[in-house]
């Protein structure tokens, strides 16, 4: 059955129990509906739609949390020891400043031999997100609901949490969609306040007219159908509306963290003071962080494809006073990290979860000091860095690559951003080379025409 | 001038050429030891007899008829050892050792290549191949730089990057010019820079190694790199060898067939001058009002079917408003129309239609689209970049041009070529047109482009480049000629060469290596600015001073008003800053904190220096942004908001310097090199101007003369603007006319408007689009007379009903079986809502209105006093753009959009159902039809259709409406007030249906 057929079939009656069920999806097209929601690629016939597709084979990881730490976190600082302080540790080594994550070693990979192309923020932001160093391209969590539509269509499928304190460098083109068609694109949910944009009226009306406004436009649609069969954009309009009304209940009901027990709040650190001051950026301690790891778990549960946790600004850019620094930056995300892998686990949720922590690149090890002020910090460095993943097939307790012995350059398997976007689609079961989407005659792919290497030594 | 943008740019570059280098390295280490050659006392240099006695011969039987020195294919040349070591357009193709990595052997292996050889190359003539390349080429690759003969083309694309900035045409530093072999030699101050056989005494070899230029110190200021090594190498070689120059002309089209297109190639459908069709005959005569009705009945009757009923009159004018105008018609024009009883109502209704200076507005947002137009440069840091201040004079062109019905010959002509139209240089007098056509030739300036306000470099350049090639091949030529810029296209016959002889019609004002910057970036080099200055056409110099003076006067005023706004907003926030700074001392150490506050209290002027390094040092935590304090208390955001949307509209209002942004020739266009790879850093042979060969006949040469006598301009573009508008051209006409088919009928003939190749979408109706192209010539190119053509159709005037008999055989609409049901796209949404409702600002023209994005990410427009202007006027963003258009579908310029996505999805609907705007103007709305219907509820609900819809209610929506109305008023308490407030939601829920978004 076609699903202009089917779209034909229900429109009979249009607000029976198989309409609310299935015609849950937002549509994108042209024109034409051919296809289902089993179609081996969006966009068959003009159509683009968020329903969830077969990955191109079986994988564990369902979703994605991608923790994302803006401004080039130091690695020798925080999970690349040099020189070889690991071998005096014995297993992975984690820095003392982050002493929540150093106790979840076990669930997590650390690649230590990542490497970039920029060592400016904003290119090598568009590179860690896009695959490129170009505005206007899509971003991986575009590219992965391209790929595999979503699970529970009430909410959308790539969420972004923003960091109530600001945008990060870049700003929405960190979560934008490029040339895929906009419904990939990353949707802010807030975590102060209402979560969606025009999710409520600013101004809230008397329930009468909410009521009449709701039924009359109901009456009035269906007029305006029942007069037009065998126009199925009517019912995805129609549906879209009814979306609408569900989106406001479920995105507030996910992000609303009353229902949360103590227990939960306090290990993420929801409710907690600061324990440091921040020097070159405000501290407000693991507090809205956390709350907002909280989201993101509440959101994997309901089937949201892909979430982006985001940092204001790019507080990991430590070029002085850098241990009062990454001392502030630990204090707000350490320990909410830590719970959220802990939490997932125990809801059994990291197996199908894939959380990454990154930046955009490291730091230099040779220190940057003014001696007028008498503070030190490190530069930008795209040549060696770390980063970590854990959960959704990746083998935990893993140490990946290396960089020289000055933490300078990755010199041992080195792994390129490129080789990072192949693994993560491989662990979501996308093979990178045929994920792409035809534009102007080109087969656009988030590889490029470069020839990535899935790092298969940290799949579990 | 922003530095981290240099950073990604020069790491690239030592990237690129560290791996060079160590690959080089690489070979050397690895296959000396192969040098013992297999026949040794010949004159030649082992490598070069294996190859000329062995390879050579498997080659000539094989492959140089195409890989030859004549056809390149490819840019491929097998027939001399050095140029085999050149590779292809896609990089070497032959690894030394190592078959595995030469493409050339994967090749020959996998029976590819040759192409029509049963059973791939003969085993014997494989195996010598592949001992040549195993051997390492017969080794003694390291003599093959130092004795590859070399001429001045290997070392001119070096010195235009690294050094003719300041030595060549603009600039001759130390009267030095290094563009050609006489004038090094001939040298500057210092004696010559060049002494033929003797690299190590040439002073230009010297300056380079010893690293003192290009100057370090100067690099960044003008976008120059370092020469590498490799590149230094080549000059010295080139040198020792006498510094050899040979005659090569630039590779352009000759009489001869072109060896790279074939006829084969050119008989592709596209690619064949649009032929003269007569309109087939017909079962339903009597549906035929004009030929297109006859192409499409063709079609529909092939398949059983035949047009649909008319339309009714109430659809028709609401239908045609919306395509022509972008807005709703008002109950008189509707009125007006339906008591026309004249047999020609509908045909003068088109008429008042395209009349109406609305029209332009509607129709020229397609046509920015096209360009890629915007109000920001666009960059690679932001996407926004700064503004463009001058660029709406461009949009008010394209405006004025549709109203006045312009031919679309003369508006290319004026878009691609407006310099080299007129001359405007000598003129005594600047007249009106002359002033058009250089605002006109703004269409080249608008896609993304940093490279104005920041320092750029080549391959920054080149991309500014690349991206109007795209604009010119997607929006006009229907070519995805981009995808041959880095190697020959993959589906249509368009060679890599085709791509630079484009971007060498482009030279003589967009070269990489002559750039005019919008801003002088550096004291050493003044770059032109890229603007021109606006004189209004026949006005005295006396009266453009006074002018001057005045604007500057303006100007003062609000500048004065904007400081004590400035002042306000300061003041407003102090208190509320205060708190948050007390909250954030009471979460630190007491000590601190108490030093910390005391620090507050003292003047910025009476610090000690210990509090100033405190300062210093907690800069951070003592600033708090504006942004914060918005967050923290909604009272201030909204006072704040409103007291920084007045200084942003006053800002607005300051006038910008009289100025148009425009592109011109300017005479000395640099040579210009295929890049291999699209490369920079790989140049191949140098090319001259050209179109692509295979929408030409292939034998004659494309002609380029300077546009008048004595002209100093180079002509190209006049040349590429004559060609595009030429009669024969195959897809000028038909890319132009398949595109306004898709505005009114909703999907192309071609489908994919962007791409007529091969990779794109057949015409569903080649008959007719051919018909329409060749009648759009004949009628003068006159964009009206086809609208009028196309509007006045049979097949236009179908109704939107789908039946039964329509979706079995025609599904998807493909063949008109129906008119296709639309969507309002973003701008007729936001217009007819602004207008319904009162609130449509219709001024048109000049500088764009400003758009502002609130904290939440709520993106709209300025209301001014007559509301709100329509989003053609708006200040048109690459981000951000206000949220109504943004929701539905509004297109990013990236670098431009050929063809628009339509989607449908809940945001849509919260937008319309929650956002306080358009809450508002249902309000608006409501309060006028109170004044408009008087008390009568039925007159009003009525009245409300009227304007929103532009027609009367049915029975039963008016019953529904009622209905609802009397209940929800009841519940409210009956109250007068609450009744406006019900009127206005119904007025709500009308914005809100399908009947006002959907078009029938």
């Amino acid at each position: 059955m076609t699903r202009r057929h089917f779209f034909g079939r229900v429109s009979d009656g249009i607000y029976g129990v198989a309409l609310t069920h299935l015609l849950t999806g937002d549509l994108f097209g042209v024109s034409g509906l051919t296809g289902g929601s089993e179609s081996p690629a969006p966009g068959r016939g003009g159509i683009y739609d968020v329903a969830p597709r077969k990955p191109h084979f079986e994988a564990k990881a369902k979703s994605v949390i991608l923790l994302f730490m803006n401004g080039g976190p130091s690695p020798m600082d925080l999970l690349d020891p040099k020189p070889m302080l690991d071998k005096h540790h014995g297993g992975t080594w984690v820095s003392e400043a982050m002493p929540h994550i150093a106790r979840r070693v076990d669930d997590i990979a650390v690649i230590r031999s990542m490497h970039t192309t920029s060592p400016a923020h904003p290119a090598a932001l568009y590179k860690f997100q896009g695959g490129r160093m170009l505005p206007g391209i899509p971003t991986l969590g575009a590219w992965v609901v391209y790929g595999l539509g979503t699970e529970n269509r009430n909410l959308p499928a790539f969420v972004v949490l923003d960091d109530p304190q600001g945008l990060p460098i870049n700003g929405i083109a960190n979560w934008q969609s490029g040339f895929l068609p906009p419904i990939y694109q990353g949707t802010r949910l807030r975590s102060v306040g209402d979560p969606l944009l025009n999710l409520r009226p600013e101004v809230a009306e008397p329930t009468a007219l909410v009521k009449m406004g709701t039924r009359l436009r109901q009456q009035l649609d269906r007029i305006h159908r029942r007069d037009r069969p065998g126009l199925p954009e009517l019912d995805a309009r129609i549906a879209s509306y009814e979306l609408a009304a569900r989106l406001q209940l479920e995105a507030t009901d996910a992000l609303d963290l009353s229902r949360e027990s103590p227990r939960t709040l306090e290990m993420y650190g929801v409710g907690r003071k600061p324990a440091v001051v921040g020097k070159t950026h405000v501290n407000p301690g693991p507090d809205n962080y956390g709350r907002r790891c909280i989201m993101a778990r509440r959101l994997v549960e309901r089937g949201v494809r892909y979430v982006q946790v985001c940092v204001n600004s790019q507080i990991w850019d430590s070029h002085s006073h850098l241990e009062a620094d990454l001392r502030s930056c630990c204090d707000r995300t350490d320990q909410p990290v830590a719970a959220l892998l802990a939490d997932l686990k125990e809801r059994g949720l990291l197996d199908s979860t894939l959380v990454i922590w990154a930046g955009e690149f490291g730091r230099h090890p040779i220190a940057q000091i003014m001696p007028k002020q008498g503070v030190a910090g490190r530069d930008h460095n795209p040549r060696g860095f770390s980063l970590w993943m854990a959960g959704g097939g990746v083998k935990g307790g893993t140490v990946y690559g290396a960089t020289d012995e000055f933490g300078y350059r990755a010199v041992e398997n080195p792994v390129s951003i490129e080789d990072l976007h192949a693994t993560i689609l491989h662990l979501l079961g996308l093979h990178h080379e045929e994920l792409f989407f035809e534009r102007s005659g080109l087969r656009e792919k988030i590889t490029f025409n470069f020839e990535p290497r899935v790092v298969r030594e940290i799949l579990a | 001038m922003n530095l981290s943008s240099l950073q990604p740019t020069r790491d690239r570059l030592t990237r690129t050429a560290g791996l060079f280098l160590s690959l080089g390295l690489f070979f050397w280490i690895a296959w000396p030891g192969a040098a013992s050659a297999p026949d040794e006392g010949g004159e030649l240099p082992d490598r070069e007899k294996f190859f000329r006695e062995k390879v050579l011969p498997v080659f000539q039987e094989h492959c140089l008829r195409c890989h030859g020195e004549q056809l390149m294919m490819k840019e491929l040349d097998l027939s001399n050892l050095s140029s085999v070591l050149k590779g292809s357009e896609s990089g070497p193709v032959v690894v030394p050792g190592r078959v595995s990595e030469s493409k050339l052997y994967q090749l020959i292996e996998s029976g590819s290549m040759p192409p029509d050889l049963d059973g791939g190359l003969p085993e014997a003539q494989r195996a010598t191949i592949k001992a040549w390349i195993e051997s390492g080429l017969a080794s003694g690759l390291e003599e093959s730089a130092a004795s590859q003969a070399l001429n001045q083309h290997d070392v001119i694309p070096i010195l235009l990057r690294h050094c003719t900035t300041c030595h060549g045409l603009r600039r001759q530093g130390n009267d030095l010019d290094l563009r050609s072999r006489a004038s090094m030699v001939q040298g500057g101050k210092s004696g010559p820079a060049l002494i033929p056989g003797k690299p190590d005494q040439s002073l230009m070899v010297e300056m380079i190694r010893s690293g003192k230029m290009p100057p370090k110190k100067r690099l960044f200021e003008v976008g120059v790199t370092p020469v590498s090594d490799s590149d230094l190498e080549k000059l010295r070689q080139w040198i020792l060898q006498g510094a050899p120059e040979e005659d090569i002309r630039p590779d352009v089209a000759g009489t001869e067939p072109d060896p790279l297109v074939s006829d084969r190639d050119r008989r592709f459908w596209a690619f064949q001058p649009p032929r003269q069709v007569a309109p087939p005959a017909v079962e339903h005569g009597n549906q035929v009002v004009n030929p297109i009705d006859a192409f499409v009945l063709r079609k529909l009757e092939d398949r059983g079917l035949s047009l649909s009923a008319e339309a009714d009159r109430l659809t028709l004018i609401r239908r045609a408003s919306l395509d022509l105008t972008g807005l709703p018609p008002t109950p008189p024009e509707v009125r007006r129309f339906l008591e026309d009883r004249e047999p020609r109502a509908y045909q003068r209704l088109i008429d008042r239609l395209l009349e109406s200076g609305r029209y332009g507005e509607r129709w020229g947002r397609y046509w920015l689209d096209v360009a890629g137009y915007s109000d920001h440069e666009g960059g690679k840091v932001n996407a926004n970049g700064p503004g463009r201040k001058h660029a709406w004079r461009y949009r008010d062109y394209v405006i004025r041009s549709l109203n006045a019905d312009k031919p679309y010959d003369r508006f290319l002509m004026e878009q691609i070529a407006g310099d080299e139209l007129v001359d405007y240089e000598t003129t005594p007098v600047i007249t009106g047109e002359m002033v058009d056509n250089l605002i006109a030739t703004g269409f080249l300036r608008m896609g993304p482009d940093s490279t104005g306000y920041e320092l750029s470099f080549v391959e920054d350049r080149f991309d500014v480049i690349a991206d109007e090639i795209e604009i010119l091949g997607t929006g006009i030529m229907g070519m995805t000629l981009q995808c041959a810029r880095c190697h020959s296209h993959k589906f249509d016959p368009i060679p890599q060469r085709d791509y630079f002889r484009l971007a060498d019609l482009l030279k003589g004002a967009l070269d990489e290596f002559d750039w005019l910057a919008g801003t002088p970036i550096s004291e050493v080099v003044k770059f032109e600015q890229r603007v021109l200055p606006y004189v209004p056409p026949m006005t005295n110099p006396m009266r453009l001073l006074e002018q001057e003076k005045e604007r500057k006067a303006r100007n003062e005023v609000l500048e004065e008003q904007v400081k004590e706004l400035q002042q306000a907003l300061e003041e407003r926030g102090r208190d509320l800053r205060d708190r948050v700074l007390e909250e954030r001392l009471d979460q630190i150490a007491p000590a601190l904190a108490q030093d910390l506050r005391l620090l507050l209290k003292t003047p910025e002027a009476d610090r000690n220096s210990g509090q100033k390094s405190l300062a210093k040092e907690y800069m951070q935590l003592l600033t708090v942004t504006a942004n914060e304090l918005k967050e923290r208390d909604a009272v201030y955001r909204r006072e704040a908001g409103k007291l920084e949307r007045k200084i942003a509209w006053l800002q607005h209002r300051q006038e910008a310097e009289p100025r148009i942004r425009a592109l011109w020739d300017r005479g000395a266009p640099s040579p210009t090199y295929l890049l291999r790879r699209g490369d920079y850093l790989s140049p191949g042979r140098l090319v001259g101007p050209g179109v692509p060969s295979v929408l030409t006949d292939g034998r004659s040469p494309f002609r380029v003369e300077p546009p008048w006598p004595g002209s100093q301009k180079t002509g190209r573009r006049l040349a590429l603007a004559k060609w595009l508008v030429d009669r024969n051209h195959p897809l000028t006409a038909r890319v132009m006319v398949n595109r306004i088919w898709k505005h009114h009928f909703g999907r192309g003939i071609v489908e994919t408007l962007g791409n007529f190749g091969k990779s794109g979408a057949r015409p569903t109706h080649p008959e007719l689009l051919d018909w329409l192209a060749v009648e759009f010539m004949n009628r003068s190119w006159s964009m009206k007379a086809i609208h009028r053509l196309m509007m006045t159709s049979r097949t236009y005037r179908q109704s939107s009903r789908v039946g039964p008999e329509q979706e079995r055989l025609d599904p998807e609409n493909r063949f008109l079986s129906r008119w296709p049901l639309k969507r309002m796209d973003g701008e007729a949404l936001r217009d007819s809502l602004l207008r319904v409702s009162g609130r449509l600002d219709e001024t048109p023209y000049g500088p764009p209105d400003p758009v502002f994005v609130r904290a939440d990410g709520l993106s709209t427009a300025y209301e001014g006093e007559r509301g709100w202007r329509r989003s053609i006027y708006l200040r048109q963003l690459r981000m951000n753009s206000p949220t109504t258009l943004d929701l539905f579908d509004y297109p990013t310029m990236n670098p431009n959009c050929t063809e628009r996505a339509q989607s449908t999805v809940a945001p849509q609907a919260l937008h319309l159902l929650n956002d306080a705007t358009i809450r508002r103007l249902a309000a608006d709305l409501a309060r006028r039809v109170e004044g408009e219907a008087g008390d009568s509820l039925q007159a009003q609900v009525e009245r409300l259709y009227w304007i929103v819809l532009s027609r009367p209610p049915t029975a039963e929506e008016q019953r529904l409406s009622l209905q609802s109305f009397r209940s929800a008023w009841k519940e409210l308490g009956n109250g007068s007030r609450e009744r406006q407030r019900v009127l206005a939601k119904l007025a709500h829920t009308l914005y809100n249906s399908a009947a006002f978004v959907y078009i029938d």
